[in-house]
């Protein structure tokens, strides 16, 4: 995910009034009491299993946050609890403004990837706190900050606020994915409930840091796109007793060694050339020198070499597809009649799923395996989708004007860096539908600490807690007037 | 357990026997094609006529079997062992010789003794009534009953081993009507969950009344899959007499890593791992070694073949073997698992969401391991050929439980080809089959003789029953059986029988 887009900090700041930090008792109290309930929030949801799994029930989560919701005020009538299938309900809140500017629409998805018990030190379904962490499936990505977003709406609505804009949360399902992907399921059946002038969304964590120290602030304006492949060898399998040379498992690791020896070429855009410009100046040595030698016609091939070996830098800089998945066979004693592994693959803004399809049959050099997408409702399809990633949309200075305000009293001296992102998430959606749409969530996370999706996935007590006030003081600033 | 039936065995046979083995197909079938007779109008002891009133006796115990569904899901095994029960007690066996029993009701048993002189220790002829799964939308005709069509027997279990219960069956039955007195008791035990299910028979009869059941040596109806002769368009090329097993086990391959999202791929993969590791297994040939039964195997097999690969088998049972012949040998599937260890991945499983990094990555390797090597000898093996400290290799036993270390237990040496066994044998195949050759064979699939043979008892697969090679339907659709070759088995058990227990 972190691909730094162009267009910086450098947008005009538009703020004027509207300051509010907490500095009085009294604000302190509401920042310690919004503290306790996005604590509340997120035990809750991280003990609801939210998986695409029978186990797991997007519904229970979604009304357990509409009973929050009713309990801080908000009215049946601005309430929806909406969606295709019973396991897969959204909940669409709206906090009424004076209407003066056109809504925001703010989205967080309720569903989790699975996790097993076995994978983890602790309970994944439990909210665990821990020498400064909470642990649970689902801390970062995102029920965090999904449990954020509910306490700042229930905390705006005790202050009696009224924005200026009508704020609308829209809590969803499928996110990771699954058959009733929410965000889009509302696009097509519920427009007029989200439509927003643009789109924030809390699916990534923004502030960088290294050792502890914070790097800079990630505004994620952009995305790569998202595609699964299947990779599937069949054979007409045989007694165990007795091998074959021609073996199906074997036939795929065989094609599996070549692909996970493919690089993708080295490739930046318009986005990513500014991320890498701005980054420059913020870091230093060897990598500031790389960062400035691949900018360059044509980029330095070792500059090129060094930083890639970094994931991150890796993902910025090129298409990558990774073997996520492998099933094959059917009995212990049987050869396999069936191999097969799923790719998943961040597709660089230009290029088609249908082109990395095309590459990928090259890659594997060997026809008898079958390369089919993988659409997210899990069909499959001979070819894959010609659609190109998305232009990323302008920078709002409403957006970004609040932003570097507060980022600079938060973190003095900490810059705001657009970039693009290499997990596509539901953003890709409210893009395709139209909505500028930008990823933050103002969490404090080492890169090298990542654990999203991966086992004990956590984020600091303090972080969570800094990142509820930010929020919601966010929220404030770019709903004064 | 390892269920999947499957022998490929030899290639090239001899055009001579193509005629007599013809001959006796046409002769057998064309008495099957008689009014049915019951037992009560056969002829005196011994007498050849009489083959047309077993058959039809054995058709009838064959058709019955059939019609008893025993699969472990819906059937039972308890009722075919009581209708069988039932004949053997009409016929004039004790009471006290005919025993059902098993730990559950549905999963009985059925142990019977034909009395003999007691000048040599008993043999015990065992065969499981169960059979595997059938859908009647997956078949031609209902599996369920025995359907005789265009020269075949067809049903569920026709092969495995319906048809060889009802000819082990027939032949206590026609010794008894004949009044033959064997040199020794003969006891057939006909059992449940072969196929798998809760309750092995052979198992638990052993260990809950090895009385009724022990004796000096076991024949084993099922030993080769329910047939000993491979065949090439109905034509015999070779009798098999399987005496050695191989061992099964199973491995797990499991390979961790800390996973992470899927968008930032990093060179530590623990599918990529897992890919990498498998082609070593993939490449990797276990020592070759030969024992007793498989040095006489390729010895009276490269009379047999002749040729470039008949050359080849002489050189591989020499000593020292030629080690250019055992790289030909080795290309051939069949030989190749008689010459060595193997094992196979059969199974995958990694990773967790398609969006994300796997944090696990397993296989299952499949090894069928030599006479007296062990299970753990092997994991070791794996261990050494991976060469990967970052994967773990397990034990996966049977029951599916995971562990460890696998058991030190060695895969039991072959049953000796003594002359008691072997001299008859080839004198009873000489005379229906004319000119066919007697071969000792190493099962690389395993049979209830496991059990047999780990309780100390020598044990041997043969069955009279001739398959062509390219139709092994056995667990399989539209199972079957040619119809000649049926009663071709039934004549052949009687005569063994009677020449293992002349005197």
């Amino acid at each position: 995910m972190r691909v730094r887009a162009a267009r910086a900090a450098a947008a005009a700041l538009l703020l004027a009034g509207a300051p509010c930090p907490a500095a009085t008792p009294a604000a302190a109290a509401a920042t310690d009491s919004s503290n306790a309930l996005a604590h509340q929030l997120l035990e809750q949801l991280v003990e609801i299993n939210t998986t695409d799994s029978p186990r797991g029930n997007v519904t229970s989560a979604a009304e357990a946050m509409a009973e929050r919701l009713r309990a801080g005020g908000f009215a049946a009538a601005d309430m929806q609890l909406l969606g295709p299938s019973e396991r897969k309900k959204n909940l669409v809140v709206r906090l009424r403004g004076s209407g003066t500017r056109p809504p925001v629409l703010l989205i967080g998805h309720l569903d989790v990837v699975e996790a097993r018990r076995e994978d983890w030190s602790t309970d994944p379904f439990r909210l665990i706190e821990r020498d400064g962490f909470f642990y649970g499936r689902g801390t970062l990505d995102m029920k965090g900050p999904d449990a954020i977003m509910v306490a700042s709406l229930i905390r705006l609505k005790r202050a009696g606020f009224t924005p200026a804009r009508d704020i609308i949360l829209a809590l969803t399902a499928d996110e990771e994915g699954g058959a009733a992907n929410g965000v889009q399921w509302l696009l097509e059946h519920h427009r007029q409930l989200i439509d927003a002038q643009f789109v924030l969304s809390g699916d990534d964590y923004s502030v960088l840091t290294e050792n502890g120290k914070p790097l800079f602030f990630e505004l994620i304006a952009s995305e790569k796109v998202y595609a699964d492949y299947q990779l599937l060898v069949t054979n007409k399998g045989g007694h165990s007793s007795e091998p074959l040379p021609d073996n199906a498992i074997y036939t795929l690791t065989r094609g599996l060694d070549r692909l996970a020896a493919y690089e993708f070429p080295f490739e930046l855009n318009a986005v990513t050339r500014e991320y890498y410009r701005r980054l420059a100046d913020i870091e230093s040595g060897q990598r500031a020198a790389d960062m400035r030698a691949i900018l360059g016609t044509p980029p330095a091939p070792a500059a090129v070499e060094r930083l890639s070996r970094n994931s991150v830098d890796h993902s910025i800089t090129r298409t990558t597809c990774v073997a996520t998945r492998l099933e094959a066979g059917h009995a212990n004693n049987a050869l396999p009649q069936r191999a097969a592994a799923v790719v998943n693959c961040r597709i660089l803004p230009g290029h088609s799923p249908e082109e990395v399809r095309a590459l990928l049959v090259r890659v594997l050099a060997d026809r008898a395996i079958a390369v089919r997408y993988l659409a997210s409702d899990g069909s499959l399809h001979e070819a894959a989708p010609q659609e190109r990633g998305f232009a990323p949309p302008p920078l709002l200075p409403e957006v970004i004007g609040p932003l570097d305000q507060l980022v600079g009293e938060t973190w003095p001296g900490l810059k705001v860096i657009p970039s693009m992102s290499a997990g596509a998430s539901d953003a890709t959606h409210t893009s395709a539908a139209g909505l500028p749409t930008y990823t933050f969530a103002p969490l404090t996370v080492d890169p090298n600490d990542d654990r999203e999706h991966g086992r004990d996935e956590r984020i600091g007590v303090a972080s969570f807690y800094q990142a509820n006030e930010f929020f919601y003081r966010y929220l404030r600033l770019i709903t004064a007037h | 357990m390892d269920r999947t039936p499957s022998r490929r065995l030899l290639r090239a046979g001899r055009a001579a026997t193509r005629l007599a083995a013809l001959l006796g197909a046409a002769a057998l079938a064309a008495g099957a094609a008689d009014a049915p007779l019951g037992p009560g109008a056969a002829g005196p002891a011994g007498a050849e006529p009489a083959a047309a009133a077993w058959n039809a006796l054995a058709h009838d115990i064959y058709r019955q079997l059939v019609g008893i569904n025993t699969t472990d899901s819906a059937g039972s095994v308890t009722a075919a062992a009581e209708a069988l029960a039932q004949r053997f007690r009409a016929a004039g066996f004790a009471a006290a010789d005919v025993r059902v029993l098993g730990p559950q009701a549905r999963k009985k048993n059925l142990v019977v003794r034909l009395h003999g002189s007691g000048a040599h220790r008993p043999l015990l002829l065992i065969g499981h009534l169960d059979v595997v799964e059938a859908r009647r939308e997956d078949w031609s005709t209902d599996p369920f009953t025995l359907v005789e069509k265009d020269g075949y027997f067809y049903g569920r279990g026709a092969l495995d081993m319906k048809s060889g219960d009802a000819v082990m069956a027939t032949a206590l039955l026609r010794m008894q009507r004949e009044g033959f007195r064997p040199s020794r008791d003969l006891i057939l035990a006909l059992t449940a969950d072969e196929e798998g299910g809760c309750c092995n028979g052979v198992e638990w009869l052993l260990k809950n009344h090895r009385e009724l059941i022990d004796a000096e040596f076991v024949l084993n109806h099922d030993g080769l899959v329910g047939y000993s002769i491979s065949a090439e368009h109905g034509v015999p090329q070779e009798f098999a007499l399987s005496a050695a097993e191989k061992m099964y086990a199973d491995y797990q391959l499991t390979v961790t890593n800390r996973g992470g999202h899927s968008s930032l791929p990093r060179p530590d993969n623990a599918i990529y791992q897992l890919a990498q590791d498998l082609l070593k297994v993939a490449h990797y040939a276990f020592p070759f070694e030969l024992n007793e039964v498989t040095r006489a195997y390729f010895t009276r097999m490269a009379a047999q073949r002749g040729g470039q690969s008949g050359a080849d088998m002489r050189a591989v049972a020499a000593t020292p073997a030629d080690p250019a012949a055992i790289a030909r040998l080795s290309r051939e599937p069949d030989l190749n698992s008689l010459m060595r260890t193997t094992c196979v991945a059969t199974r995958l499983d990694g990773g967790h969401a398609n969006n994300a990094l796997p944090q696990r990555a397993q296989a299952v390797v499949n090894c069928r391991i030599l006479p007296g090597h062990s299970k753990e000898e092997v994991r070791q093996q794996l261990i050494g050929v991976l060469a990967d400290p970052g994967i773990i290799v397990r034990y996966v036993a049977d029951d599916g439980t995971v562990s460890e270390r696998a058991p030190e237990q060695r895969a039991l040496p072959p049953s000796p080809l003594s002359p008691e066994l072997l001299e008859p044998l080839e004198r009873t195949v000489a005379a229906i089959w004319p000119g066919l050759a007697v071969v000792p064979f190493m099962n690389s699939s395993a049979t209830d003789g496991i059990y047999t043979r780990a309780a100390g008892l020598p044990t041997y697969g043969v069955a009279g029953i001739a398959v062509d090679r390219d139709d092994m339907r056995a667990h399989g659709r539209d199972e079957r059986v040619r119809v000649a070759a049926f009663y071709q088995d039934n004549e052949f058990y009687y005569r063994y029988l009677q020449a293992l227990s002349a005197h």
